[in-house]
């Protein structure tokens, strides 16, 4: 089983992109887990046709310990299983501690066993590595991949640096690689080559190039991925790619994050200065 | 002026062994207790108050209640606002508590707690759903232990109950004192040095009776004693408040709340301990009720003077080092000055930063060489500094017991906690029979060594 965990900056499309993604992989005939690591529990929204689901710490808050699997693992489009970590209300408790009490949760009810039979369980986590607790994906081996959903813009390829930063702390200790930028386009100027630049100079690859399709947004208001939305349209194609690119990636690296002067002298260099 | 030393910096090593401290709610619940009807509750986990009663009890020997709300898991992932109303709720009922003292732990700081807004909430339920015992008064002080130490979760609590309870009120000629951490028997005395005068007397907290109190038949669900709302409500009214503690800093500082928001006059003195401290808290005493110190009290004085020069012959030259809170190591090298006792070292866990300058204070003009002083220190800082300094015996709490065991130095025990020796909480620290006391004590524990040491045994030293 590969563990793939997903990172970037708040809004950049993680969750779209992931859930597309295993949509692809699963039309592909492969047995795809996704955890969403986010207090919002949005993150399985289109495989499951909904926000639909309990999640861990609903049913841990509703049930206390006694939790079967079943209640928070549903499954999703194409055979897919979704399950959300959850979280406490905004303003209160400890989302960071939540993710990690879920993730044990779940390895105690076995939801990573053998006998499931998974080919990839993919983490779809809240933003930057805020605390230990967004690291849980990340720690002790649980997934052993990173890739970091980017775009053109200043401040997500902030953040993907940033990323980039928690990674080489855990990378020495439990052995998780970068796998590579995916970059969700933006529409900004030149920004396929910015990033395959960032790429190169974090030591890794931008590993696809998502282009900009409201196709995407209407799927999404229909709950959707695109794949089930409209297997014809030309951006299931692109989430396609990307699922055989990942499916085959054998680049996988400890990143060599860049200093902030240097992030801003790529942007110049690129004119976005101007 | 005296150097200062940050331990931590001082040395390579960063974790802490046996610091000098308690940790912060711990003192916020020996506050909380000295008020009346008051449950000390700890929002955090089951095991801070057990330990907190447990370390209490085993000094001050009487039943210690400390509530908590108990947060576990769920609570610190989820928020520990339902856990605690439940928790406010059963102590009102069960207890009858009328105040709630409650404090913060590490763990509800961490996670982010919002006392404010939990109490807020509570407020609101209490106002819809009114309990049949009435709703208790929630006093709250935020108590991050891993900031700071016991010492400012005592006066974070003290300065709390001022902001809580103290409004607009007729003078009323009282006078109001902030005694600082001291033992009940120093609370007893200090009350009745101020009725001495013919005033009034409001001590926050006044722990006294209820850390130790007489034998009951029964014991009652709330101990008797604690300072009365009321007294509280009209410390405003004061004629004068006192705080003893130069190191209370200025945003823990109860006297700075009755100043700025008050206007009561007042009065910063450090603990009143050995001759020169106790005659200022006087000075204060006779300011304030404008009468001379009584004879009886100045015969007191007379008899510790002339104590002071019987022990010469066995305490000039000696030297020792002193360890405890801020101000009451201050108050014990002050006096140990002026029994001629060379203070060599002083350790702290307190940081307030304004130790070495009080230690300055108290030793100018009579020490050749100014003791080195440590704050936010660990005993094994301690134990470091003393491999080079000569010390004839070690003047602090119980948990200098290991370094003293280790170099055969002798430890006169003051302060808290006292958990290796009986009567922690009737040892008299303040004024002029206090230093008695403290003289006493230092000269026996002299004297006993000398004896044990001696190849012949003399009877007669």
């Amino acid at each position: 089983m590969r563990k793939i965990a997903v990172y970037g900056k708040g809004g950049i499309g993680k969750s779209t992109t992931t859930q597309n993604t295993v949509a692809a992989l699963a039309e592909m005939g492969k047995k795809v887990m996704v955890v969403g690591c986010d207090p919002k529990a949005d993150s399985t929204r289109l495989l499951l046709g909904g926000l639909a689901q309990k999640t861990v710490l609903d049913t841990l808050r509703e049930e206390g310990e006694d939790v079967e699997l079943d209640d928070v693992l549903k499954p999703g489009f194409l055979g897919t299983l979704c399950t959300e970590s959850g979280g406490p209300e905004p303003g209160v408790g400890c989302a960071g501690r939540g993710i990690i009490t879920s993730i044990n949760l779940l390895e105690q009810l076995g939801a990573y066993a053998p006998t499931q039979e998974l080919d990839y369980t993919f983490y779809d986590v809240l933003g930057d590595v805020v605390c230990g607790g967004f690291a849980m994906p990340i720690r002790e081996g649980k997934a052993q991949e990173i890739y970091i959903v980017c775009s053109g813009e200043m401040m997500a390829m902030y953040a993907a640096n940033n990323i980039c930063k928690g990674i080489v702390k855990f990378a020495e200790a439990g052995g998780v690689r970068l796998g590579g930028l995916i970059c969700n386009s933006r529409n900004t100027d030149r920004e396929d080559e910015l990033i395959i630049e960032l790429a190169r100079k974090l030591g890794t690859q931008m590993i696809h190039f998502v282009p900009r399709h409201n196709d995407v947004q209407r799927a999404e208001i229909n709950k959707k991925t695109c794949i089930e939305w409209n297997p014809e349209c030309s951006q299931a194609d692109q989430y396609r790619a990307l699922a055989r690119k990942i499916d085959a990636n054998k680049m996988l690296v400890i990143p060599t994050p860049i200093a902030i002067e240097e992030l801003e002298a790529l942007l110049m260099e690129f004119g976005l200065a101007a | 002026m005296i150097k200062t030393m940050d331990a931590k910096k001082r040395e390579p090593w960063v974790s802490t062994a046996n610091p000098c401290h308690q940790c912060r709610p711990l003192g916020a619940m020996v506050a909380f207790q000295g008020v009346e009807g008051c449950v000390p509750f700890l929002h955090g986990s089951q095991g801070c108050a057990t330990y907190m009663r447990r370390y209490l009890i085993s000094h001050f020997r009487e039943p210690v209640d400390i509530a908590s709300s108990s947060v576990s898991e769920k609570e610190a992932v989820l928020g520990g606002g339902p856990s605690l109303r439940k928790g406010l709720r059963n102590v009102t009922e069960k207890y009858g508590a009328k105040v709630v003292g409650l404090a913060t732990t590490c763990l509800t700081e961490t996670t982010g707690e919002d006392l404010g807004m939990l109490v807020h909430e509570w407020d609101k339920e209490v106002l819809e759903h009114p309990l049949e015992a009435g709703n208790p008064e929630i006093v709250k002080v935020a108590c991050p232990s891993y900031d700071g130490t016991h010492m400012d979760g005592f006066h974070g609590a003290t300065r709390a109950l001022v902001e809580h309870f103290a409004e607009a009120t007729a003078p009323h000629g009282g006078m109001t004192l902030f005694p600082n951490f001291v033992s009940p028997a120093d609370l007893r005395h200090l009350r009745e040095m101020i009725t001495a005068f013919g005033m009034g007397a409001t001590l926050v907290p006044d722990y006294s009776e209820r850390l130790d109190g007489p034998a009951l038949a029964e014991m009652p669900t709330m101990a008797e004693g604690g300072t009365a709302m009321e007294a509280m409500r009209a410390l405003p009214g004061s004629r004068m408040a006192v705080e003893f503690g130069r190191t209370i800093p200025e945003k823990l500082s109860a006297n700075a709340v009755l100043k700025d928001k008050w206007n009561v006059p007042v009065r910063t003195l450090g603990l009143p301990i050995g001759i020169r401290e106790s005659d200022a808290f006087f000075a204060v005493l006779e300011e304030a009720s404008g009468r001379e110190t009584p004879a009886e009290w100045q015969l007191e004085r007379g008899r510790l003077i002339d104590a002071c020069v019987d022990a010469h012959k066995y305490l000039a030259g000696r030297t020792a080092v002193v360890f405890g809170d801020e101000d009451m190591v201050v108050g014990l090298v002050a006096f140990l000055t002026e029994i001629g006792v060379k203070t060599t070292l002083v350790a702290s866990g307190g940081k307030s930063g304004r130790l070495a300058s009080e230690i300055e204070r108290v030793t100018r003009s009579f020490l050749e060489e100014p003791p080195r002083v440590l704050s936010d220190a660990d005993f094994r800082d301690v134990e470091d500094c003393v491999e080079s300094q000569q010390a004839d015996f070690f003047i602090g709490h119980a948990k200098g017991y290991k370094i003293s065991r280790r170099r055969d130095v002798p430890l006169v025990r003051v302060g808290f906690p006292l958990h290796d020796r009986f009567g922690g909480q009737r040892m008299l620290h303040v004024g002029w029979r206090g230093a008695l006391n403290l003289l006493d004590t230092i000269v026996n524990a002299i004297l006993e060594k000398r004896q044990d040491d001696s190849p012949v045994g003399y009877s007669y030293l």
